[in-house]
C-alpha cells in the first residue's frame, strides 16, 4: 500500500479510481510503568512491520495512514478521534477501512468503529530479530491478507 | 578495466562516522571527497548476484523464493526483502519474474484465483499474466512482469538485476 510519503501520495491522488482501501495501524503507548513502557515500544515496532508487508503487498490499492498512537487504557475514548479521521478523507472516501491493532481493548468498541477492526494478539515481549518472532509475523501477516482480500471480493 | 577495490558497506559507514568533523570542517574538501566516494556504492549494486536457491528446487510450477538485499539511500541503510516467482520451462531454462504488478505494484500470486489456474493473479484489480510474465489484455497492467537475470554456479541459482520488458 502506499505510505504516507510525497512520493506514494502523489501516486494516491493520480490513480485514486484505484485506491479504494484505508489502512490505519493503532498504536497505543504506555507511559507510567516501566515494564509496560518497554512492552509497548515492542508492540508498535511489530505494528510497523506488519504495515510494512501489507504496504507490499497491497502497494497499488491501499493507502497506509500515518500511525494512530494513543495513551493506553482508554480505547473507548478514542473512538471519536479515529472515526474523525476516517470521516475526514472527504474528497473520495475509502469503500475499505481497516484499523490494525494489537490492543484488545478496542473489540469493546469494535461496533463504534467506522472501519473494520484488524485485531491480533500480539506478542508481549520478544525480539524482533528471533526467529520466533518472525514466524509469528509471517503467519500472522499471511491471515491479515486473506481477510483483506476476501473482503474486496465480497 | 580492472575493478575498483571493493569497501564494504559497514567499512564505508565508519569511514564517514569518523571522517564526519573533518568533512565539516573542510567543506571545501567535501566535492573531492564525494567523487572519491561515489564510485565505491554503484559497481556494488549493478550486477550483484544474489544466491537464491538450490537448482534442485526449482520446478516447472513457479515457486515463490526470498532472499534480502541491502539498500543504502540518502538517509539510511536498511535491509530489503526481496521475491521472485521461479520454474524452469520445458527446455530446461531457468525464469525468475518480479512479483511486482506492472499496474500499481501490488503483488502478484501464481494460480491464486481458481478460474485461472494457469496465470499470474493480481489481487488488487485482477490483473493477469501467463505463465512467461506477460500480461494478459483486457486487464489492468500494460506490460509484462520484470524478469531478473539468472545465473547457475555449483548448483545454486543467482538472481542479478531486474529487467523491465
Ligand atoms: S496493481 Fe495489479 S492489477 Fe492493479
Amino acid at each position: 500500500m502506499m505510505k504516507w510519503a510525497k512520493k506514494d501520495l502523489e501516486q494516491f491522488v493520480k490513480e485514486k479510481e484505484y485506491i479504494d482501501t484505508l489502512f490505519i495501524p493503532l498504536i497505543p503507548i504506555h507511559t507510567s510503568i516501566d515494564e509496560k513502557m518497554t512492552g509497548s515500544g515492542f508492540q508498535a515496532e511489530l505494528t510497523n512491520l506488519f504495515s510494512r508487508i501489507i504496504e507490499e503487498q497491497f502497494r497499488g490499492r491501499i493507502v497506509l495512514a500515518p500511525d494512530y498512537y494513543y495513551i493506553a487504557g482508554n480505547a473507548e475514548a478514542e473512538v471519536d478521534r479515529v472515526n474523525n479521521w476516517i470521516d475526514s478523507f472527504t474528497e473520495k472516501p475509502f469503500s475499505y477501512v481497516f484499523l490494525f491493532s494489537f490492543d484488545r481493548n478496542w473489540r469493546k468498541s469494535e461496533s463504534d468503529l467506522r472501519g473494520e477492526l484488524l485485531w491480533f494478539p500480539g506478542l508481549r515481549h520478544g525480539d524482533l530479530q528471533s526467529t520466533e518472532t518472525q514466524s509469528f509475523v509471517k503467519e500472522q501477516a499471511k491471515e491479515i491478507v486473506e481477510i483483506i482480500k476476501e473482503s474486496w471480493q465480497t | 578495466m580492472s575493478e575498483p577495490k571493493k569497501v564494504s558497506r559497514r567499512q564505508f559507514l565508519n569511514y564517514t562516522l569518523t571522517g564526519l568533523g573533518g568533512f565539516m570542517a573542510a567543506g571545501m574538501m567535501a566535492p573531492m571527497v564525494r567523487f572519491a566516494i561515489d564510485p565505491v556504492f554503484k559497481p556494488a549494486a549493478a550486477g550483484d548476484f544474489h544466491s537464491v536457491a538450490d537448482v534442485k528446487e526449482v520446478t516447472n510450477e513457479p515457486q515463490r523464493f526470498e532472499w534480502e538485499v541491502e539498500q543504502v539511500d540518502a538517509w539510511y541503510e536498511s535491509t530489503i526483502q526481496k521475491t521472485a516467482w521461479v520454474y524452469r520451462k520445458e527446455d530446461d531454462e531457468i525464469i525468475a519474474l518480479s512479483p511486482i504488478c506492472t499496474h500499481l505494484g501490488c503483488t502478484v500470486d501464481w494460480a491464486s484465483n481458481e478460474e485461472y489456474p494457469k496465470q499470474f493473479f493480481c489481487p488488487c484489480h485482477g490483473g493477469r499474466y501467463t505463465k512467461d510474465g506477460v500480461n494478459v489484455p483486457g486487464t489492468p497492467p500494460t506490460a509484462p512482469l520484470p524478469v531478473f537475470e539468472t545465473k547457475v554456479e555449483d548448483g545454486m541459482l543467482y538472481l542479478g538485476e531486474e529487467i523491465a520488458r
